[in-house]
């Protein structure tokens, strides 16, 4: 089912945390809302739950409007950071009480549970209370409870985040997986952006309360709209050096970049990305730079130079060898290359 | 949701929309069964019994005619020849009256000036200028009756019962706590044992402990022929039949004590106790450095609400001495009670609106000397 | 050799036990104690099996051996007069378990609305209502205007005037402070209210009913299940809750399934104490009650029969049935109270 974010604000008391967020999820999507903490993701999520009023804008789901809707009318599911087990039931009866709640009778209630607990794998723990079960399989229990009741919309708010790092990945592929399977439109909360980029067919970047980009895991890696987008997603960060664009050319000290482009901003940012560069000697490269550390890091080595003021990260082949403060060029595609206005942050595409 | 037969559907929907309206407004359909039943039995009659407090009520043939006359009830309690009654009788001071009466003042002053030497709020200076005032004036009051020798009235009964009797029982309630909570085999048992005289009607408590004290036919009336007593008459004296009260009321509510300190006790981390018992501290010192500090906002909540109960007592006097010797164990509640019998309700209600408001300045005083400093420590 | 006498007494031999000395003591403290609580528990029990000879002869304490005890005071209460103390019984049954279930179950709502909801009132209409409610009565009592009359005219006027003035006041009260004035009500000696409450019950005719004493007893022990209640209430992790209403429990819903079974142990103590309270008040019932609505507590005093002197004998046995009901529902809870009686509740 689709769910649409009309221009939806959201102040508490005289603090705006929420700035015209427009969304549009299609029906069986899976879209990430990726952020900083403190950016505003869980109380998007919780207006669409219906756990915190509107201010101003409107929410629909499903095509119907639900702004005002009670979260139990909204027919959607959430799974919490917490997990919410209810403590004092068993698990079988933690994933039948949205059906009980629907009146459902008992032996109809028995058979589903016992359907989604075999989906999850957790049919052997059904008579267990919440607290005699580990991270996993807790997670797992309301992964069946929110399942139970096929909601048109699951939301999910860092439900990964309290596993350890070697269930969490395990536990993503599942949960692709399952979406898949199931089908079901999904708005999933993360400040993770591993998490992102590998469970989302679309990622929603907010920052500061507001959307920075809305697009495919790939586009949004490959082709960020501004500055805070291209540094946020990528590990390590995008590299970035500030500087000068002359009609075109990028000036960094005393090196000249020619970018292919026409364009005159006097506070710009050149960006790169680690992998896209390449550690050559001084003469031979576009930038000159200033090697800061070496890293070895199993299939590469990670070096770390000095650009002007600013620090940058180029991936090397693991045989690469240099002493500290030793002179280095940095070579790279002049297509790999990204421009940015310093002032807005606006990306500047090349003409 | 499941379509349902065209003909069910409508009345399903109204039923959908007032569980939802309810919903809605369930921050108000939560709270409204209770402000209405406590502005209905509660607030409401504190109102009409402030106007009874400000009249003279009388009965004629059924009914009753109601003639303002605005402080007289409090007049007479306070300054009218019935003074005797709540505050004392007033026989000119005596010389440990004097000493006591100046002890209570100077020691007053040096609290005032010490707290003047300090930060100064405006609202603090009120609230303290109020209770050192009623302070001195309680203090002067005892000053006159109880150390110049003369009877005090049924306040200073009242104050008795609630300082002597929560004191105590908090002392010994404490201490049982702290005893079933060390590792003795039997806690349990002793447990239980502690909680029995809670769950007695405090007028079967009455009549029990009458039973109890009385020294012909009691079950220790062999120990009072033994000791020179047996024509002992403890009602006939003031302050063994005020003890003897003090002692029922307390066999009756130690257990709350007990059973809350225990509850505390145990809910203190049994880290913290064992390290000190590895540093090689003895139970005492672990009690008294470790334990006691966490369970102190427990105990100062426990007190003030026993002492918040203490306040109403008019059970036990009621059977047990009947207020007697004169008036000597008479509680203000019973005082109220016994001027309602004799149909003077003004009267009735002017005493127990002083009860209200001794009350509310102890337990206002308290929260802010006890409560309020230990949260802002 | 003294030295270590001293030792081997008072100094505790491991870390989890005690030292003999220390023990002796403890015990002693306890049993005394014991014997302190058990004694006029078990007087009254064996007087309610003595004759009248028995009674006022001097004391007799061994059964069968001091004297032989006898059922006549049983029989009597539970044959000769067994109407009448089965309807004081009844009487009680009714009223302590009504009374307790409504105020657990009001107390409980308006404290769990506190912990979870805002409420702002305006300190202008409450001040409003307060005049109002004043101005009613001035006009009952002064000038004789009929009680509903004046009830309805002072609602219509508060309601009127809180529409037309309540914009205009600004400051505004919070749950501290509603929690307070609820809360506070528990100063209030029932002394205070009862003879407005009397006359009040009176108006309506239902001096002398279940539902009057009822009535009065909630109202008493609603401050206590809202202040015991409260820290159990605002301690439950609010995201239980909130899927709760996601899963399509209403807010009923989610008190009832979620947040009371949470917080059980807590409602447990409470359910308890408000029993043995509204079960053993005498005052309230001395006054609202006179021949039908007879509780224990008055059946307790009525054996105080005037001429004849005390009726030791059939005190007793009254005093010791009392006893029952509140032993069975301490023995049904007692499985929640174990742990922690009352605790959470006064963490302060
Ligand atoms: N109930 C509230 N009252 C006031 N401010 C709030 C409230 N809830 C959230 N905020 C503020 O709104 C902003 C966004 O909070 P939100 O919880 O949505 O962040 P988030 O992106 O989920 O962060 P995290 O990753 O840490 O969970 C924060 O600055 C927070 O302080
Ligand atoms: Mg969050």
């Amino acid at each position: 089912m689709t769910v649409v974010l009309d221009a939806v604000s959201k102040s508490f008391g005289s603090v705006k945390v929420l700035h015209e967020l427009s969304l549009e999820v299609q029906d069986g999507e899976f879209l990430v809302l990726l952020g900083a903490s403190g950016s505003g993701k869980s109380t998007a999520l919780r207006m669409i739950a219906g756990l915190e009023t509107v201010s101003e804008g409107r929410i629909s789901i499903s095509g119907q409007d639900v702004t005002d809707a009670l979260p139990k009318n909204r027919d959607v599911a959430m799974v919490f950071q917490s997990y919410a087990l209810y403590p004092h039931k068993t698990v079988a009866e933690n994933i039948g009480y949205p059906l009980k709640i629907r009146r459902m009778n008992r032996a109809e209630i028995e058979s589903q549970v016992r359907e989604v607990a075999a989906q999850v794998r957790i049919d052997e723990l059904l008579e267990r209370y919440p607290r005699e079960l580990s991270g996993g399989q807790r997670q797992r229990v309301a992964l069946a409870r929110a399942m139970v009741r096929r909601p048109s919309v699951f939301l999910m708010d860092e439900p990964l985040s309290n596993l350890d790092a070697k269930l969490r990945g395990h536990m993503r592929a599942e949960l692709k997986h399952m979406q898949h399977e199931l089908g079901i439109t999904t708005i999933y909360v993360t400040h993770d952006q591993v998490e992102a980029m590998t469970l989302a067919h679309r990622v929603a970047l907010l920052e500061g309360g507001r959307l920075q980009q809305l697009a495919a895991p790939k586009t949004i890696y490959e082709d960020p709209e501004n500055l805070f987008v291209a540094q946020f997603i990528g590990s390590p960060p995008m590299n970035v050096a500030h500087g000068r664009l002359d009609a075109g050319t990028f000036v960094i000290g005393k090196d000249r970049v020619v970018t292919g482009g026409t364009e005159t901003v006097a506070n710009a940012v050149i960006g790169l990305r680690a992998e896209d560069c390449q550690v050559v000697p001084p003469e031979d490269g576009a930038i000159r730079a200033q090697l800061f550390a070496n890293e070895l890091i199993g299939d590469h080595t990670l070096v770390t130079a000095k650009v002007g003021d600013d620090m940058v990260s180029i991936k090397a082949p693991k045989e690469f060898e240099a002493g500290f403060d030793e002179a280095i060029g940095i070579a790279f595609a002049t297509d790999k290359l990204y421009l940015f206005d310093k002032d807005t942050g606006a990306r500047i595409r090349r003409t | 949701m499941r379509p349902g037969t065209p003909r069910a559907a409508p009345s399903i929907g109204a039923r959908e929309r007032l569980s939802d309206w309810i919903d809605r407004h369930s921050a108000q359909v939560f709270i409204w069964p209770a402000v209405i039943m406590i502005l209905v039995f509660s607030i409401f009659p504190l109102v009409a019994s402030l106007i009874m407090a400000l009249s003279r009520i009388r009965f004629r043939g059924g009914t009753y005619n109601v003639r303002f006359v605005w402080f007289q009830n409090f007049e007479k309690q306070l300054f009218g020849s019935e003074q005797f009654h709540f505050l004392g009788t007033f026989n000119g001071l005596g010389l440990l009256g004097w000493a006591v009466g100046l002890a209570v003042t100077l020691l007053i002053a040096w609290l005032a000036i010490s707290y003047l030497r300090g930060p100064v709020t405006a609202v603090g200076l009120v609230g303290r200028l109020f209770t050192w005032g009623l302070s001195l004036g309680l203090g002067w009051l005892f000053a006159a009756t109880l150390f110049s020798g003369h009877p005090f009235g049924t306040l200073g009964t009242t104050l008795f019962y609630v300082f002597v009797g929560c004191g105590l029982q908090f002392v010994i309630g404490l201490a049982l706590a702290f005893l079933c909570s060390l590792p003795i085999r039997g806690r349990t048992f002793f447990r239980v044992v502690f909680f029995i005289p809670l769950m007695i009607t405090p007028i079967g408590v009455g009549y029990a402990f009458r039973m109890m004290a009385d020294t012909t036919k009691g079950p220790f009336s062999p120990v009072w022929q033994w000791a020179g007593l047996g024509d002992f008459a403890w009602a006939a004296d003031a302050w063994a039949a005020r003890f003897f009260i003090v002692i029922g009321d307390s066999w009756q509510w130690i257990p709350f004590i007990f059973v809350v300190m225990l509850a505390a006790l145990e809910s203190v981390p049994r880290d913290y106790v064992e390290a000190a018992q590895v540093d090689g501290a003895t139970s005492w010192e672990i009690f008294k450095d470790i334990t006691w500090p966490q369970v102190v906002p427990v105990a100062a909540t426990v007190l003030l609400i026993r002492v918040i109960e203490a306040f109403k007592i008019v059970d036990l006097p009621n059977i047990m001495t009947a207020g007697g010797p004169g008036i000597a164990t008479e509680s203000m509640t019973l005082h109220a009670l016994f001027a309602w019998r004799s149909l003077d309700l003004g009267q009735s209600a002017a005493v127990a609106y002083l009860l209200l408001f001794v009350t509310v300045v102890t337990c206002v005083s308290f929260f802010n000397l006890v409560v309020l400093r230990r949260v802002r420590a | 050799m003294n030295r270590s006498a001293m030792q081997w007494l008072f100094e505790p031999p491991s870390i989890r036990d005690m030292a003999p000395g220390t023990k002796v003591i403890v015990y002693a403290i306890l049993t005394f104690w014991t014997a302190f609580v058990l004694f006029p528990i078990y007087w009254v029990l064996i007087t309610s099996f003595k004759s009248a000879i028995d009674v006022n002869s001097g004391p007799v304490y061994l059964p069968f051996v001091d004297f032989q005890p006898s059922l006549h005071a049983w029989k009597e209460l539970f044959v000769f007069d067994f109407w009448d103390t089965l309807s004081a019984y009844v009487n009680s049954l009714i009223i302590a378990l009504s009374a307790t279930a409504a105020s657990v179950i009001i107390g409980s709502m308006a404290s769990y609305a506190l912990a979870r909801f805002e409420y702002q009132p305006r300190f202008g209409v409450v001040f409003m209502f307060v005049l109002v409610m004043v101005g009613a009565f001035v006009a009952v009592g002064r000038y004789g205007v009929d009680w509903r009359l004046s009830c309805a005219a002072g609602v219509a006027v508060f309601y009127f005037l809180a529409r037309a003035l309540g914009r205009h006041f600004k400051a505004r009260l919070g749950n501290g402070d509603i929690l307070f004035w609820m809360i506070s009500q528990r100063i209030l000696a029932p002394i205070v209210v009862v003879v407005p409450i009397y006359m009040m019950f009176q108006q309506v005719s239902l001096l002398d009913t279940h539902i009057a004493i009822i009535l009065t007893y909630t109202v008493i022990n609603l401050p206590i299940v809202i202040w015991l209640m409260y820290d159990f209430f605002t301690s439950i992790p609010i995201d239980l809750e909130e899927c709760a209403q996601l899963d399509g429990a209403t807010r009923f819903g989610v008190f009832w399934d979620i947040v009371l079974p949470l917080s059980r142990s807590g409602l447990a103590a409470t359910t308890l104490l408000v029993m043995i309270l509204s079960w053993n008040e005498y005052l309230l019932a001395l006054f609202l009650s006179t021949s039908r609505a007879q509780t224990m507590p008055i059946l307790v005093a009525a054996m105080n029969a005037g001429e004849r002197g005390i009726l030791w004998w059939s005190m007793s046995v009254v005093i010791i049935v009392m006893i029952i009901p509140v032993v069975i529902l301490a023995i049904i809870l007692q499985r929640y109270i174990s742990k922690g009686l009352l605790l959470g509740a006064v963490k302060g």
